[in-house]
């Protein structure tokens, strides 16, 4: 037998007889009709809500209402799109922002290495290095001897493994018919693949024999493959000339690793070399010294792995005599009062340290994003509740007409499940673009992009904002109760919404971290400014700087090669002068060491340092550079190997070694006393790292006097724009040496300015959350008091109909804004004390509790409170009294 | 929801028990939902009170069970009205389920009328 199914109407329909019959029946039994109509009606119950069950009956119910649910809930939203897009944008600001930020403290702190259980890895650091010695890092680097000695035990750790960088920047590479290009290249131990775990896809890693015969191989990063190779798979077996020297291909290492250190992506690796074009860091040989030769270099940076079954506290006193007896070799004897270095292991599980320079800058931006997500969520609730007061009376109607207590909660659920999916989606977005941004800013180059880890932390805020988002407004919804609907007042069914304590206390915290935000931004953006208007000492307008590193077969024909250089160069139009240096300035790089002043070494005050700075550079240095020369004279062509040897100290250097006297004619030296300089001239100080540096005592050697010549910097002043020099200047470099290229060329103020980068970074994104919190603020204040205001007006009308004048209409409800701005403030201003002395660190010429700031912090949220709150004031107090009475 | 005024001698309907309830009722002759609510009330001293709502979701529940069969009809006062009759399955079910309420009403009985427990002396 086929039917029909049967109609919702023809149940609607038998509904309508069973009430017809009972009616009829209720009558026989001597009701009225009227009254048996009543009766019948109510003894059957709720009629809508059987007919929705028999409608519901056979359908996959969830679906349907989620269904019609998400229809209503997208038409209720368009009929207000000024609430939708404020809420959606505010969203989508408040949680892109934290998206963004955490990402990049997901990338740079939290991401673990691509390696093998990483967490049995660790960096090895010592207290300090034995006297005598130079190091790269006082705490993270170690000789070539403590490598062998250590990895030569296996109880402790296994493998143990060197990595030191071809170049402090980049080193010159070419291979087939391309021309030569800087890439970023490393040593590294046999074990460094194998050892790590990092997979190898393509060709093979190496073995300890490669490390052992100091083989000239090579394995290419998955980026560099990428960008250098087009993913060539022929690429294996082909030679890379690294400095010159020809390495053979053997592998591409798997993707997403580009070396055990954060920040830097190393583009290629050989094993540990022992030839002097190839010495750790580029630097050229010291007296024939290279890093395996020389005991007194402490330049290896090393990685290990623990031992399987050893725990950290078990392997290093089992390693700590080993380190001490490795220590002093070729040192000679270790002095009576010096204490021994003292190994220590450093987590190695993610990119950088906890302790890394980026950790604290990134917690506190973390905390500021974290404080604007706050804000933004506080606002979207408010929004939402204020939209839904003014729906009370549609919400009593649908309690009245019979919707449950739950089909309100699964539409409003829908509601906010919209506006979180849509704001959630902008976020999204805007995080990515933002870190690619961020990346690009901070020099990072490994990947900041947000990952798995970040969608989930991300979805997870999403949810708990869409379930805050339903309920937050339930509670009104609810609060109406069905007979409100018969009310017919909204002024009086509004009228406690209207002075809501919870709203008070929100728009008060709002308010107070506001404050917060905007005397953190400001701090950071005046230490901006002081590191941006920093006197460089310098004038580095028009000056390009470069590095070149030849081939040097002997010191005489470096020699040759630089001043052949410096001559060609010169000679190009609209250049004026030309000069090299062996550490690049602005790059954080330098030398120091202890100096021989007059033959001994100076006195000091008890815990003063002799730590001097010293650098190599060429004549006409300081001209070029435009450093003031206080006395005596700059270095001339005319200094050479032949003539007296010649040195230029700083300011500094005369007043803390040479105090009281003139210091012409006195000399220093290296403290090995190799070599003696005879002072021919006083430099004013100027910066030489970084920007945000003090003054610290700077010696200089010429290059043309020292038995040591490598890699040097090119600096060169013209006319114009600096950078519109470098072709000329590439076609110089190369008709000398083909193999040539420049490396890093930058102008040099862009040079320094890379050494505040982070600092300005860290600025610059700290006053946009500061501001994006003011604006949220401004935006959520500005509608919640037009809100509260709009609730009053009914009041307002009859405040004016009594006699009361517009503007005492006005300062009332400034009045009252005031109040809470004041509470924010009060609530505020210690609390942005405590986040000025989190920043104190990260601070430049600026106090901690730097008035000027706090007060425009304040002054800040008064004028947005007040702008607020004017405006609807003005508004609510222009409006007739009699139309505001008849408000309905 | 409008709330129904509890009367203490009405009893809310067990669950599962109105299909039974409606098999027994039809067991008599075919009637109109109105009527099946008042025969049920009726023939149970008014101790049962039957939501029409869901007197009317059962009816179709058990039609689409096809062990009742409606048509549209007039009833005795010449109002429109939709007849139910019990459907030959219908009718085998209502044995069974009528054999199962008995066992199960025994058992209740039987337990209930045992006193406090195994052990209930001070009856």
């Amino acid at each position: 037998m086929f039917r029909r199914k049967r109609s919702a109407q023809d149940f609607a329909e038998e509904i309508k007889a069973h009430l017809e019959l009972e009616a009829d029946e209720l009558k026989d039994e001597g009701l009225s009709h009227e009254e048996a109509r009543w009766k019948a009606r109510r003894n059957f119950g709720n009629v809508r809500l059987a007919q929705e069950r028999f409608y519901l009956k056979d359908r996959w119910a969830l679906f349907d209402k989620m269904y019609r649910d998400l229809c209503f809930a997208l038409r209720s939203l368009r009929q207000s799109p000024g609430f939708t897009i404020t809420a959606i944008l505010t969203l989508a600001l408040g949680m892109g922002a934290n998206t963004a930020v955490f990402s990049v403290m997901n990338a740079v702190l939290l991401r673990s290495l691509p390696v093998d259980h990483p967490e049995r890895l660790v960096f090895l650091g010592t207290s300090n290095p034995p006297r005598g010695t130079g190091t790269i890092d006082t705490h993270l680097t170690f000789s070539y001897s403590v490598y062998q000695s250590l990895s030569s035990q296996n109880r402790a750790l296994s493998p143990v493994i060197a990595y030191v960088p071809l170049s402090s920047s980049k080193v010159a590479v070419r291979s087939g018919a391309q021309p030569p290009e800087e890439a970023e290249g490393e040593m590294v131990s046999g074990a460094f693949f194998s050892g790590l775990g990092v997979n190898v896809p393509l060709g093979r890693g190496f073995s300890q024999q490669d490390e052992t015969v100091h083989a000239p191989l090579a394995v290419l990063s998955y980026n560099y493959w990428t960008r250098r190779f087009a993913r060539d798979p022929n690429v294996l077996g082909k030679t890379l000339f690294v400095n010159a020297i020809p390495m053979t291909i053997i592998g591409v290492s798997a993707e997403g690793f580009e070396g055990v250190e954060g920040g830097r992506s190393t583009d290629f690796w050989i094993p540990l070399q022992n030839r002097p074009e190839l010495n750790a860091w580029g630097n050229p040989p010291d007296n024939g010294k290279i890093y395996t030769t020389d005991p007194t270099w402490w330049c290896l940076r090393i990685i290990a792995r623990l031992a399987p079954g050893v725990s950290r506290e078990q392997a290093l006193p089992q390693l700590q005599p080993t380190f001490q007896n490795a220590a002093f070799v070729g040192l000679g004897m270790k002095m009576e009062d010096e204490k021994p270095p003292v190994l220590s292991f450093a987590d190695a599980k993610n990119f950088f340290g906890s302790e890394s320079a980026y950790a604290k800058p990134l917690h506190i931006l973390m905390a500021m994003v974290c404080l604007v997500l706050l804000i933004a969520l506080t606002n979207v609730v408010m929004l939402l509740m204020a939209r839904n007061a003014t729906r009370q009376r549609e919400f009593s109607l649908r309690l009245a007409l019979g919707a449950g207590r739950g089909a309100l909660l699964r539409l409003l659920l829908m509601e906010s499940f919209l506006l979180v999916a849509a704001g959630g989606l902008l976020a999204w977005a805007f995080a990515v673009a933002a870190t690619r941004i961020l990346g690009q800013w901070a020099q990072i180059e490994s990947s900041l992009a947000p990952d798995r880890t970040v969608l989930l932390v991300t979805l997870g805020a999403l949810a708990l904002a869409g379930i805050l988002f339903a309920l937050a407004p339930m509670r009104i919804a609810l609060a109406g109760k069905a007979e409100l609907a018969l009310k017919t007042s909204a002024a009086t069914s509004n009228a406690d919404a209207g002075k809501s304590r919870t709203g008070r206390i929100i728009v008060t915290l709002q308010l107070a971290m506001c404050v917060v935000l905007l005397v953190g931004g400001s701090l950071l953006i005046r230490t901006m400014r002081n590191l941006e208007n920093t006197p460089l000492g310098m004038k580095v307008d028009g000056l390009v700087v470069f590095g070149v590193s030849p081939t040097i077969p002997s010191v005489p024909e470096g020699r040759v090669f630089y001043a052949n250089l410096i001559n060609r160069l010169s000679v190009l139009p609209g250049v004026e002068s030309v000069t090299v240096v062996e550490g690049r300035l602005g790059s954080w790089w330098s030398n120091n060491s202890s100096m021989l002043v007059d033959h001994r070494l100076p006195d000091v005050v008890i815990g003063g340092s002799r730590t001097v700075r010293w650098n190599i550079a060429g004549p006409d240095f300081f001209s070029t550079l435009g450093v003031p020369v206080l006395s005596g004279r700059d270095f001339a062509d005319s200094d050479t190997a032949a003539s007296p040897f010649v040195g230029i100290i700083n300011e500094e250097f005369a007043k803390r070694f040479l105090p009281n006297i003139n210091p012409l004619g006195h000399t220093f030296g290296p403290d090995n006393g190799i070599a003696t300089m005879t002072i021919v001239g006083v430099v004013k100080d100027h910066k030489f790292r970084s920007i945000d540096e003090a003054p610290i005592p700077m010696a200089w050697f010429m290059y043309a006097q020292i038995p040591v010549i490598g890699a040097m910097n090119v600096e060169m002043r013209v006319h114009g724009d600096p950078l519109a020099i470098l072709p000329a200047a590439r076609k110089v470099v190369q008709q000398l040496d083909p193999n040539l290229p420049l490396i890093k060329p930058i102008t040099q103020r862009a040079q320094f300015d890379t050494t505040i980068s982070q600092q300005i970074l860290f600025a610059r994104l700290a006053g946009c959350f500061g501001f994006l919190a003011a604006l949220l603020v401004a935006t959520g204040l500005y509608g919640t008091l037009s809100y509260r205001v709009s609730m009053r007006t009914a009041e307002i009308g009859v405040r004016m109909a009594v006699g009361a004048r517009r503007g005492q209409v006005v300062w009332m409800i400034l009045r009252d804004s005031l109040l809470l701005t004041g509470i924010g403030v009060a609530i505020g201003v210690p609390l942005a004390m405590l986040v000025g002395h989190a920043l104190a660190a990260s601070l430049y010429g600026v106090k901690p509790l730097d008035a000027a700031s706090y007060a425009l912090a304040v002054l800040g949220v008064t004028v947005v409170a007040m702008a607020a709150s004017a405006v609807p004031a003005g508004r609510a107090a222009s409006v007739d009294p009699l139309t505001a009475l008849r408000t309905e | 929801m409008p709330t129904q005024e509890s009367n203490d001698d009405r009893i809310a309907l067990l669950q599962g028990t109105l299909d039974l309830l409606i098999l027994k009722t039809l067991a008599l002759g075919s009637c109109h939902g109105q009527g099946v609510a008042r025969l049920i009330q009726r023939n149970s001293d008014e101790v049962f009170f039957v939501d029409h709502g869901s007197l009317y979701l059962a009816l179709q529940r058990l039609e689409d069970k096809k062990w009742i069969s409606a048509k549209w009809g007039l009833s005795e006062n010449n109002r429109k009205a939709r007849f139910y009759s019990l459907t030959p399955s219908g009718r085998k079910q209502l044995v069974e389920k009528a054999g199962e309420w008995q066992r199960l009403s025994r058992a209740m009985e039987l337990i209930l009328k045992g006193g406090m427990g195994p052990t209930g002396e001070e009856a």
